[in-house]
């Protein structure tokens, strides 16, 4: 196989492996578009609980949170 | 004096060749990055050992009924180890900031163009007398830019097993090296406006969504591309036993005990293929500037589709996120994190991050399989 040959096949396999791997991770977003249409409403009740252990706690709510603490004690003193 | 000679002939040091040498220098070298620099040690520390085991004059450790030479035929030329490693990888996996996010398998697939441009690339050097790439050699060499080492170690194995060794050294030198590498592209590519773009929190995920992915993704796999089942399955089997949370015993071992055990055999066995007259080669050098140059290559085209999606996303998108898309879980993801924090230090992008990150893992796996379809085929 001579170099310009080789260099269409390695064109053709890039254009065509970026096509399936989009084409394929695709399908699995619109899988996981479905799975969260069908899935939360039976399950909605049981995971209440152990919800927001995995967040972050956003820092500007924090902030705020801790600004109004303040500011509610020292309008008690 | 007879017996005196015979036992000379039979020290090392009668019996080195320069290649040996520098070989054992090439494993010290690497036993230094994983010791004093903290360079990926887990795997670096038994591969720079293995290299110097397998250069070892006289010892055999390499040649068939050696025993680095079993665990070399075992482990890796059946692919046993980079699966095991998969599913143990698999056990560790958290999909939540993906399947809250799903658009993030985007940034995953695009930041496989490194993959398929290096491809390119490993063909392009042909011209360069001294390079004898195959197709097959090009794509072994390619899925460096996966940044994905079980990936990577898989393919090589199954199509270009003579450069396994430099392909494994350089997978897992720019994993760990992915600190260094991209933030000055991810900063090259985006304004630091862009840069401090807060994402919008992710919802909760049930535990049945995680429980259904991974028999999703296998399904998926099954029907459009079962050359990537080995890697796919594996990895969705450890994710399962993970999320079922029924086989919590399974899950561990999975991903401690097992994965320990095997990534001792397994680097090993790659310190084995690390032989003199294997490894001293131009080809190598090229390996070793090809994977950079794949390394590179993902992470800007991730960080492009990023910024692409940005536009037309009604959430808004930090483009930081598209490095990420290079799996090298969860280091990617970690550098994001540091980069986008630079940019505005209330902006936290970890478990943002985190989503393309394991759609880069499950995206190179991907990759993988087509590599395999089209060109091992």
């Amino acid at each position: 196989m001579d170099i310009s040959q080789a260099l269409a096949t390695a064109a053709n396999i890039m254009l065509l492996g970026m096509v399936c791997v989009f084409v394929f991770l695709g399908l699995l977003v619109v899988a996981i578009n479905l799975l969260a249409k069908f899935c939360p409403e039976e399950v909605v009740p049981a995971p209440a609980k152990p919800t927001n252990t995995n967040d972050p706690l956003n820092p500007d709510v924090v902030a705020a949170i801790t600004a109004a603490v303040h500011k509610y004690r020292q309008s008690r003193e | 004096m007879e017996g005196l000679l015979t036992l000379w002939r039979d020290t090392g040091l009668a019996n080195f060749e320069l290649g040996q040498m520098i070989m054992m220098a090439v494993g010290a070298g690497l036993l230094f990055l994983a010791i004093a620099r903290g360079y990926e040690p887990l795997l670096l520390l038994p591969i720079g050992f293995g290299c110097i085991l397998a250069n070892i004059p006289m010892a055999g450790f390499t040649e068939e009924g050696g025993v680095l030479w079993y665990i070399y035929y075992i482990g890796i030329e059946t692919g046993i180890f980079p699966l095991l490693i998969f599913m143990g990888v698999g056990a560790m996996t958290d999909f939540g900031a993906l399947i809250a996010n799903p658009k993030m398998l985007f940034l995953g697939a695009s930041a496989q163009f490194g993959i398929f441009a290096t491809l390119f690339g490993a063909i392009a050097l042909n011209v360069v007398p001294g390079f004898e790439f195959s197709l097959a050699d090009a794509s072994a060499i390619a899925i460096i830019g996966g940044a994905d080492g079980p990936t990577a170690i898989f393919l090589a194995s199954k199509l270009a097993p003579e450069l396994l060794g430099a392909i494994a050294v350089a997978a897992y030198s720019y994993m760990a090296l992915v600190p260094i590498i991209q933030p000055p592209i991810m900063k090259a590519l985006t304004t630091s406006k862009e840069r401090e773009i807060v994402m919008e929190q992710l919802r909760h995920v049930s535990k049945r969504e995680k429980i259904i992915f991974p028999l999703a993704v296998l399904f998926l796999t099954i029907l459009f591309l079962p050359a990537a089942t080995p890697l796919v399955g594996m990895f969705c089997l450890g994710n399962l036993m993970r999320e079922s949370g029924v086989v919590d015993r399974l899950s561990s071992t999975a991903q401690n005990e097992l994965i320990n055990i095997v990534t001792i055999f397994l680097g090993l066995a790659v310190g084995s293929k690390l032989s003199a007259e294997s490894f001293l080669s131009v080809e190598t050098l090229g390996i070793l500037a090809l994977g950079a140059v794949a390394f590179s290559i993902g992470t800007a085209s991730g960080v492009m589709m990023a910024k692409v999606m940005g536009r037309f996303s009604k959430s808004p998108i930090n483009p930081l996120l598209g490095a990420a898309g290079v799996s090298a879980v969860p280091m990617a993801a970690r550098v994001v994190n540091k980069v986008g924090l630079e940019a505005n230090p209330h902006n936290f992008l970890l478990m943002h991050a985190m989503g393309p990150n394991v759609a880069g893992v499950l995206g190179s796996a991907v990759a993988a399989g087509i590599l395999l379809a089209i060109v091992g085929g």
